[in-house]
């Protein structure tokens, strides 16, 4: 356990100081502390123009940071052969694996929270009378791509122990895109009465595989309020499960591929 | 400790038959609860499309709406029409777009007189009809749908009914609110079922009232509010003789809408110039301020399912479509009456788009339904019209149970136009009973009858 924090702790140092994931969360916050400016402009639904664009600013850069920060994990401590000094000590690959993806996660949550300290502070400067329930609603949304993003982050994970950082690169963008787009999609085709059984079983196949990134968009009711929302936390609780279940089934996979490698 | 092959493969085995349960038991909640809704994309371009489809809707819908108000601003009306379009297809969650695109689409489109273009309304209803349908959660859609029936529609109250009756099953009716629902009722001439409505809605008011803990101004105006109008609506309906006709002894006794008042109704249309009408007529009735409708419309086949009389099919649009149809000509307007006459000036050589003059023959229609009629107007003839005639032109036939006065006569694109014989001629059309008026040389002078008799002089007080 040792193991995995020290290298989890190293991870996250190496992060904080690589140039460009510090740039682009500098663009992320740059457009959060920008946002009330589009208040002006939108005398109407101000605050949910507000709020839209905002949460928007997190994922996207949330899933950008992801993406750049994890792909280059591993390769790069392969390519400066600083991998062998990790692994001649008493580390397992597993270990390494492990400690670098909570590592990744908790560089990204490090980043993620301070976006969401600005949103919430640019929220409260826009709307002074906003209680800390609604402030805590609105916290929700980047509460959920946080989880997200971790699971990206896993994809990225797995996909960098035998991938180069640009092929993953495009990998794990490719995926989160159809994860986002094509899950509802691949449930319609499923649940579609009128479709073919091996059409519908591919459908359902798919749709178990991918990596389901639509189902936490959950901004929906905290922009649009007042919508009621049944069997919330029961979802919320699921939304966790699954993706522990699916980050831990990536890093397994990442383990034993990484496992076989020779390095 | 190393990690051993079968033990790490049994995780995984069950890591991915557990992610693939809760997924497949928490999309429909996803779907239900925080999906965006499935939205027509097609009216997106590739790079909004692409953005829109990653997961960033919300986040583009936003965006676009603040560009709809510049272009508010600017007055840019039609470029605002995507973009409504585009945000509600993006997120068909915001409310507010769809209440103001539909009183953008119903109200803002209008030519150099402020006459708005009609055409629009059966896409803004359809527009209303979708945000309603996608947002069944809230009153707030029924309600607008319903009020752009009532108010800007202003002749088919059943249909204001129907929505209002909707929004009235959601908890979130604002208490105000609720009270319109009796508007509509008397309106549409279901009297009872409006006195029944304002008899519960008095009654929840007043327990509304015993439960509260301090005394809001606002829950005790209300219920006064409510008290004051069902007082006004009974004696208006003992007044108007509703109680005797039902129980059939209106005979017994002379009420305010016996016998029905003739209003003496003619007009006549002078073609001044190319698409510019000149309107007069009569309408005997004192009291300022009453709007006769006329209308000029496509001549149809008026036994066509259709027509409807001084109106046309609003609900005749499923889906919303921005574009009306360009070579459908429809106006509409209000003929103010003053001194027992109307005069008006009508000039659509100005809009012509909005007046495209496509087709050979024209309709133009007068109507004048007493529903619509303020109370003082309705003490005398009636909530239904049954206190009000006309010689002429009385119609009992185009808006069932319902007397209303109804004329139309007819124009052809040639007069409209003046050319080929009319190039040189100006075209007149008048009701056989019209006499003119010499309104359109009447100062600006309002003549109002006192209630005690002769109207006192300037200067002096009244007698």
């Amino acid at each position: 356990m040792n193991a995995i924090l020290s290298i989890a702790k190293t991870t996250i140092g190496e992060a904080i100081r690589r140039k460009v994931l510090l740039i682009i969360l500098l663009i992320g916050v740059l457009f959060l502390v920008i946002a009330p400016g589009l208040n002006v402009l939108s005398a109407r639904s101000s605050f949910a123009v507000l709020i839209s664009f905002t949460l928007g600013v997190i994922q996207l850069t949330g899933a950008v940071i992801a993406i750049v920060l994890t792909v280059y994990l591993i390769p790069n401590e392969i390519e400066r052969r600083t991998i062998y000094t990790i692994l001649c000590k008493p580390v397992h690959r597993w270990q390494f694996v492990l400690g670098k993806y909570f590592g990744a996660v908790g560089a990204l949550g490090l980043m993620m929270l301070l976006m969401t300290g600005i949103l919430l502070l640019v929220f409260k400067i826009m709307q002074p009378t906003a209680t800390f329930d609604v402030l805590g609603e609105i916290a929700r949304g980047p509460v959920f791509f946080f989880i997200q993003m971790s699971i990206l982050a896993a994809v990225a994970m797995c996909f960098s122990v035998f991938a180069s950082p640009i092929v993953n690169f495009f990998l794990s963008g490719g995926v989160f895109m159809v994860g986002t787009l094509f899950s509802p999609v691949f449930q319609d085709l499923a649940n579609n009465q009128n479709l073919a059984g091996p059409v519908k079983m591919a459908a359902t196949a798919i749709h178990t595989i991918l990596p389901n990134f639509a189902q936490y968009n959950i901004q929906n009711p905290i922009i649009n309020q007042g919508v009621t929302i049944q069997s919330e936390q029961l979802y919320y609780v699921g939304l966790l499960g699954y993706a522990v279940m699916y980050i831990a089934g990536l890093l397994i996979g990442a383990i034993l591929i990484f496992d076989r490698r020779e390095v | 400790m190393k990690l051993k092959s079968p033990v790490a493969l049994g995780i995984l085995a069950l890591a991915v038959l557990g992610q693939g349960g809760i997924n497949r038991a928490l999309f429909p909640l996803w779907e239900k609860n925080f999906s965006p809704r499935k939205g027509d994309l097609r009216g997106l371009s590739g790079d909004q499309l692409l953005v829109a489809l990653a997961g960033f809707r919300e986040m583009i819908a936003g965006i676009l709406w603040v560009r709809a108000d510049t272009y508010f601003d600017q007055g840019n009306y039609d470029a605002i029409l995507p973009i409504i379009r585009l945000v509600t297809m993006l997120d068909p969650r915001q409310i507010d777009v769809y209440a103001t695109g539909m009183w953008h689409i119903g109200y803002n489109f209008t030519d150099e007189q402020s006459r708005s273009d009609r055409r629009y309304i059966p896409s803004a209803l359809a527009l209303g009809s979708e945000g309603a349908r996608n947002n069944d959660y809230t009153y707030e859609l029924f309600f607008e749908t319903g009020w752009l029936w009532y108010h800007k529609i202003d002749d088919n109250y059943g249909k204001a009914v129907e929505w209002w009756k909707e929004a009235q099953e959601r908890e979130d009716m604002q208490t105000a609110r609720k009270n319109i629902l009796t508007m509509a009722l008397l309106r549409d001439g279901k009297l009872e079922e409006g006195l029944a409505l304002y008899n519960t809605l008095l009654t929840d008011a007043e327990k509304k009232m015993a439960d509260a803990t301090n005394q809001d101004f606002q829950i005790r105006q209300n219920r006064d509010t409510l008290e004051s109008n069902m007082d006004n609506l009974l004696v208006r309906m003992a007044q108007r003789g509703y109680f005797a006709r039902k129980g059939g002894y209106e005979k017994e006794w002379k009420y305010d809408t016996d016998p029905p008042y003739d209003v003496g109704f003619s007009a006549q249309v002078v073609v001044e110039d190319r698409k510019i009408l000149r309107v007069e007529g009569t309408w005997n009735v004192q009291p300022v301020g009453t709007r006769i409708r006329i209308v000029l419309r496509d001549a149809m086949d008026v036994n066509d399912p259709g027509f409807v009389a001084a109106g046309m099919d609003w609900d005749s649009k499923s889906t919303v479509d921005l574009d009306p149809e360009k070579d459908v000509t429809f106006m509409q307007d209000g003929l103010f009456v003053k001194n027992q006459a109307f005069y008006r000036r009508i000039d659509m050589s100005r809009d012509p788009t909005m007046y495209p003059f496509t087709k050979e023959k024209y309709f133009v229609e007068f109507y004048y339904n007493p529903r619509s009629a303020p109370p003082h107007i309705q003490d005398r003839f009636g909530f239904s019209g049954e206190g009000m005639g006309d010689k002429n032109y009385l119609n009992t036939e185009i808006r069932e149970g319902q007397r209303v006065v109804y004329a139309r006569l007819e124009l052809t694109r040639d007069q409209i136009l003046r050319q080929g014989e009319w190039a040189s001629k100006t075209p007149v059309i008048r009701t056989v009973n019209f006499v003119p008026t010499g309104t359109s040389s009447q100062q600006e002078v309002f003549e109002v009858p006192g209630l005690r008799g002769a109207a006192a002089a300037p200067g002096q007080p009244g007698q």
